[in-house]
């Protein structure tokens, strides 16, 4: 194997451009935001706390709560010493305390990181993608993973999300504002302008989201990346994606029967389901996408261009 | 009656569910399916549809009057998410189709051609999936979307949504393509319908 010292990695250009782009976009909706409604007279502070509190508590419980909401177990090396030898060699390479190990008993193949640094790092895989997948194939999947915590994304898409968590919040206290009525009481009678800042929220949620949607999917493609740089097989994670993706990955949880009623209003806040993971398919760029990259990585690394 | 419903021509559903027949025959002479000789047709009811609204009368004259009436039988129930179900019941498998058929048909070609989501069969599956795991004798639903014309399987693990052993889905999904039926190509539409009545 290489050196186990940090590696310099080479960078995709293109890609680093179109995600700080991405991010500087973000902030420029923040602003226009926080103004609007700091124009329309609500209460910037009120809101800000609530959602920062359960932002705090999303990025600093991460680990926690991703094992307490999916059933995920941590694993010694006693209980899984495979697995943990895997991780370690991988840790080593990126140059990373050994994070937690957990495994979820589940046949549907899948894999996350979370945690906001490398040293409160955790990393889950199911049981099925440990029989699916070969020693090479799970090596590569957990490597991009690892790739996910060594570039900090959790960290990242906090903070990108704040906005999206604060909108949508605010969506549901309006909705419920202008069903009931309550809340605003003598000082804003006006219906008018609370539909019209209602309105405003909603647009701003939909650019938001698309912002952190395209946020992470750059995440992604360069966790893929570091990932392929660090195994020096960047085809490795390319076969697991394929014989994962092949059968299950793509089988909806969605009920026929929501087809029919789907779009009401939005309830529940999206920060409030512990997301906050990596999860190796979820928002992720289409997989014939992510595949073609890498297979064209896999031959400008075996040709020799660094 | 809504402003952009009513004028839609019925479908040919036939051509695409007929073709259920052959795939079960084949499956269950390997060993892999055995038939159960429960169907159903879950739909959207109706209150100002005049068919929907007599529906059991209607289905009595459709299944059961005539020379080639295949005389199954059926019970009307509510679901607890809003839609109604035709659940059906014949120990020929040929007819229990022929008869699911035959009720689509019937409320599409009266008014209720958007009102239809999907006509549902339930088989009993045994063989091994791809993470090496055995089931045997496992109940399986093998679902007909009326608006995408074409077949998947659905084998829920529960009653809440996502619930849903998808190793066999993917394994019953290409033998049934192998042998013939026009299996959903997306699997993003693959939708389960958890709590199904029988």
């Amino acid at each position: 194997m290489t050196s186990t010292t940090t590696r310099k990695f080479h960078k995709d250009r293109g890609l680093v451009s179109r995600m700080y782009l991405t991010m500087v976009m973000l902030g420029v909706l923040y602003a226009v935001f926080a103004l609007f409604l700091l124009a329309a007279g609500m209460q910037m502070i009120f809101i800000g706390g609530i959602v920062g509190v359960m932002v705090l508590v999303q990025y600093f419980m991460s680990d926690k709560l991703i094992l307490m909401s999916t059933g995920a177990k941590a694993v010694t090396a006693e209980q899984q010493p495979e697995l943990h030898k895997m991780v370690k060699l991988l840790a080593d390479r990126y140059d990373m305390p050994m994070p937690k190990v957990a495994v979820i008993d589940t046949p549907i193949p899948n894999a996350f990181a979370t945690g906001r640094n490398p040293k409160n790092a955790l990393v889950a895989v199911t049981s099925g993608i440990q029989q699916r997948l070969n020693e090479r194939e799970l090596q590569a999947v957990i490597g991009h993973e690892l790739a996910h915590v060594a570039n900090r994304d959790m960290r990242v898409l906090a903070l990108a999300n704040f906005l999206v968590t604060v909108t949508s919040f605010l969506m549901t206290m309006l909705f419920w504002n202008m069903l009931f009525g309550g809340m605003g009481g003598r000082r804003n009678n006006n219906g008018g302008g609370i539909m019209m800042v209602y309105l405003v929220t909603m647009i701003v949620y939909f650019i938001g989201q698309l912002l952190v949607l395209a946020l992470t999917r750059y995440r992604e493609y360069g966790a893929d990346h570091t990932g392929a740089e660090i195994s020096g097989d960047p085809g490795a994670l390319a076969d697991a994606l394929e014989k994962i993706s092949g059968t299950v990955a793509g089988i909806p949880d969605k009920d026929l029967r929501k087809l029919q009623t789907a779009n009401a209003f939005l309830i529940i806040p999206a920060a409030l389901k512990g997301e906050g993971s990596m999860n190796l398919f979820s928002t992720h760029p289409p997989l014939q996408e992510r595949v073609k990259r890498l297979r064209e990585l896999e031959q400008r690394m075996r040709y020799g261009l660094k | 009656m809504g402003l952009f419903g009513g004028s839609k021509k019925p479908k040919d559903d036939w051509s695409t569910m007929s073709t259920v027949v052959k795939a079960e025959a084949k499956l269950q002479a390997l060993g892999e399916i055995t038939p159960s000789r429960r169907a159903g047709v879950i739909y959207r009811n109706d209150d100002q549809n005049a068919f929907q609204s007599d529906l059991k009368n209607e289905l009595n004259s459709v299944l059961y009057v005539g020379d080639g009436a295949t005389k199954t039988a059926f019970d009307i129930q509510d679901d607890d998410r809003g839609m109604r179900w035709v659940v059906l019941e014949d120990g020929n498998f040929g007819d229990l189709v022929s008869s699911v058929y035959t009720v689509g048909n019937a409320i599409g070609m009266n008014d209720g051609a958007d009102n239809l989501l999907a006509a549902v069969f339930e088989l009993y599956f045994t063989g091994t999936v791809e993470d090496n795991t055995y089931r045997s004798g496992l109940r399986t639903y093998w679902i007909y979307r009326y608006d995408r014309k074409a077949f998947y399987p659905f084998v829920p693990t529960g009653d809440s949504e996502g619930d849903r052993d998808r190793p066999t889905e993917a394994r019953l999904g290409q033998d049934l393509r192998k042998h013939g039926l026009t299996i959903e190509k997306s699997l993003t539409e693959w939708m389960g319908l958890w709590g199904i009545p029988f």
